[in-house]
């Protein structure tokens, strides 16, 4: 077996446990039924390009997106933990390479974002499906929307985890990137519909270009301006990929 | 056949010389003891020789490969157990040794039988459920160590692997590692613990502020260094002031704790034997015992440490 799969084999193992399950399902399924459903008196539907959405189908579609972010962010940390717990330098006195780590991580995330991905999309489907529009276009788009977003989130975390010493600190910036990345975006409530700093804010947000591509996807309803996101979405998922490789690659032991 | 060969070796990290110039030569199928006291440099000597990190200078020859060149060619031959703990939390104390072997690419039958093998070998029955995050420091420093034999390698590093573990875990384990080494396997291992060194070693080394400042078999070291011997004469009590009678001699000291302690400590104590004797009998002090301390490893350390730090100021 190649050293890559090996370590993916391992990153798979030590981060899908119970808790990471639990985490991935029950906390979006309580956002998307328990918000979804009380929020539907205030909130009819939402106009989404020309289609209108119930809000239900509307927060199940942007919990895809969320879930891609919440689960790279937890996979990015394995690098933090990884240090942490002696195991990144006992990884580079095995038989691998930085770069077998470097990469074993990305595609651990790549991979874990596509499961997270499609279990939120099989829990949210009977929410969405009268308005689903699957097609040869469609699905790309999603797992597009996946790789990028699983790719971009999981840079944020791995340079999280490479600049920081104190576990506390690490808390801190981790949760307070995780609330900005979920409640300043368009995966709650449409930017349409926000009031004017808050609608803006919102498209400084990678998440925002995440939702809406998957909408996009999902609903099949492809624009020059979803284009433009999803350009957007891959250049600021290069330079941030980037940026985490060589920090990583230079990081001292 | 040496299986490690540094010459002139040196890491700096910015003003400190962390390692300075030191030349080693292991060989196979031996136990080499790197000793030294806290901050001498053994840590990073072994980071460097298993390419962990890279020198600011000079080379290093593992197994008759550059390891500077081709440090995963190195890597791939040999097995570290690194003075820094480590373990993944979230797995079972089984699982973690399996996944281990996974990572070396050992096949799953060869893998599982491993396991068996080494929770027998470490004491690890009880525990083998358990997760490691839930480990005692001891405990996980045993596993550790057992996880290191999950797959194979010519040549093994151990950073006080022994540091944390109780006495019947310690005797196990230098045990398990002199059935490997009669197997075939060099080992390169500190230790603070002396006479686990004596036990163990066939060679040792010992490194002060960078530098190694003596290299040869314990019994070498002791001939060679070992020449003081300590001597302890105990006196019943008396009235008579026998600080005042040595008062000619030296090398000695004398203490009142229980009785009256003479402890000699001389290159020269058969000398020094000799006048405290005589002048115990010319005044009638009789002698309740004598006895003569073998010298030991960690008397050897201390001396030559001492010597080396005097030299240096
Ligand atoms: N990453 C680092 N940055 C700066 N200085 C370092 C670094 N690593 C080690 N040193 C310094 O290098 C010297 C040697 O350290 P090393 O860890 O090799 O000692 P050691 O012999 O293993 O000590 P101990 O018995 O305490 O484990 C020390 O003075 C230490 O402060
Ligand atoms: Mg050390």
């Amino acid at each position: 077996m190649h050293p890559i799969i090996r370590l993916v084999n391992r990153n798979l193992t030590i981060s899908l446990n119970k808790g990471f399950l639990i985490w991935q399902i029950v906390f979006p399924l309580i956002y998307i039924f328990v918000a979804g459903f009380a929020y539907t008196s205030l909130i009819h539907s939402v106009p989404f390009g020309n289609k209108s959405l119930d809000y239900p189908a509307f927060i199940a579609s942007g919990m895809i997106g969320f879930n891609i972010m919440n689960s790279t962010l937890i996979s990015g940390i394995i690098i933090w933990n990884d240090r942490r717990h002696g195991m990144f330098e006992q990884i580079l006195v095995g038989p691998f390479t930085r770069a077998h780590y470097i990469l074993s991580n990305i595609y651990t995330i790549g991979i874990v974002g596509l499961i997270s991905a499609a279990l939120i999309t099989a829990v949210g489907y009977p929410l969405f499906f009268k308005s689903v529009e699957f097609n040869f276009y469609t699905i790309p788009l999603v797992v597009f929307a996946s790789v990028t977003g699983s790719i971009l989130f999981g840079s944020i975390a791995s340079i999280i985890s490479t600049r920081l010493q104190s576990s506390e600190g690490f808390n801190v910036v981790i949760n307070t990137a995780f609330l900005f990345f979920a409640f300043v975006s368009t995966a709650f409530y449409p930017a349409q519909g926000a009031p004017e700093p808050l609608s803006t804010a919102f498209y400084l947000n990678p998440l925002t270009y995440l939702v809406d591509v998957v909408r996009a996807g999902i609903f099949g309803n492809f624009s020059t301006f979803v284009g433009i996101e999803m350009t957007v979405l891959v250049v600021v998922a290069l330079i941030l990929f980037t940026i985490s490789t060589k920090l990583l690659s230079k990081l001292e032991i | 056949m040496s299986c490690i060969v540094a010459n002139l070796l040196t890491k700096s990290y910015g003003s400190i010389m962390a390692v300075d110039g030191i030349d080693l030569s292991v060989n196979s199928g031996k136990i080499f003891g790197f000793l030294g006291p806290n901050g001498a440099g053994k840590t990073t000597t072994i980071k460097l020789l298993t390419t962990l990190i890279v020198p600011t200078s000079g080379t290093i020859n593992i197994l008759g490969m550059d390891a500077i060149r081709h440090p995963l060619d190195v890597r791939k031959k040999i097995g570290v157990v690194l003075q820094q703990p480590s373990y993944e939390p979230t797995l079972s104390v089984e699982k973690s040794l399996e996944k281990y072997g996974m990572m070396w690419n050992v096949e799953r039958k060869t893998r599982n039988d491993r396991v068996e093998e080494l929770l027998s070998a470490f004491d690890l029955q009880e525990i083998r459920k358990m997760k490691n995050d839930d480990l005692s420091i001891g405990q996980r420093r045993r596993v550790q160590v057992a996880r290191e034999f999950m797959h194979d390698m010519e040549l093994l590093f151990l950073d006080e692997p022994t540091v944390g573990l109780d006495p019947s875990a310690r005797r196990g384990l230098l045990d398990f590692i002199k059935k490997k080494v009669k197997e075939g396997l060099t080992i390169f291992f500190t230790t603070h613990i002396l006479n686990e060194a004596e036990y163990l070693c066939d060679e040792v080394a010992i490194i002060n502020k960078g530098k190694i400042i003596a290299v040869d078999t314990p019994n070498e070291l002791k001939n060679k260094f070992g020449r003081e011997k300590t001597i302890k004469i105990r006196i019943p009590e008396t009235k008579k002031d026998v600080q005042g009678l040595l008062i000619d001699v030296k090398d000695y000291e004398i203490d009142f704790n229980s009785g009256t302690n003479i402890t000699i400590r001389s290159n020269d104590s058969e000398e020094v034997l000799l006048k405290i004797l005589q002048i115990l009998t010319v005044n009638n002090i009789s002698i309740e015992d004598l006895s003569v301390m073998p010298t030991t490893l960690e008397e050897i350390f201390l001396t030559v440490v001492k010597n080396s730090n005097a030299s240096n100021n």
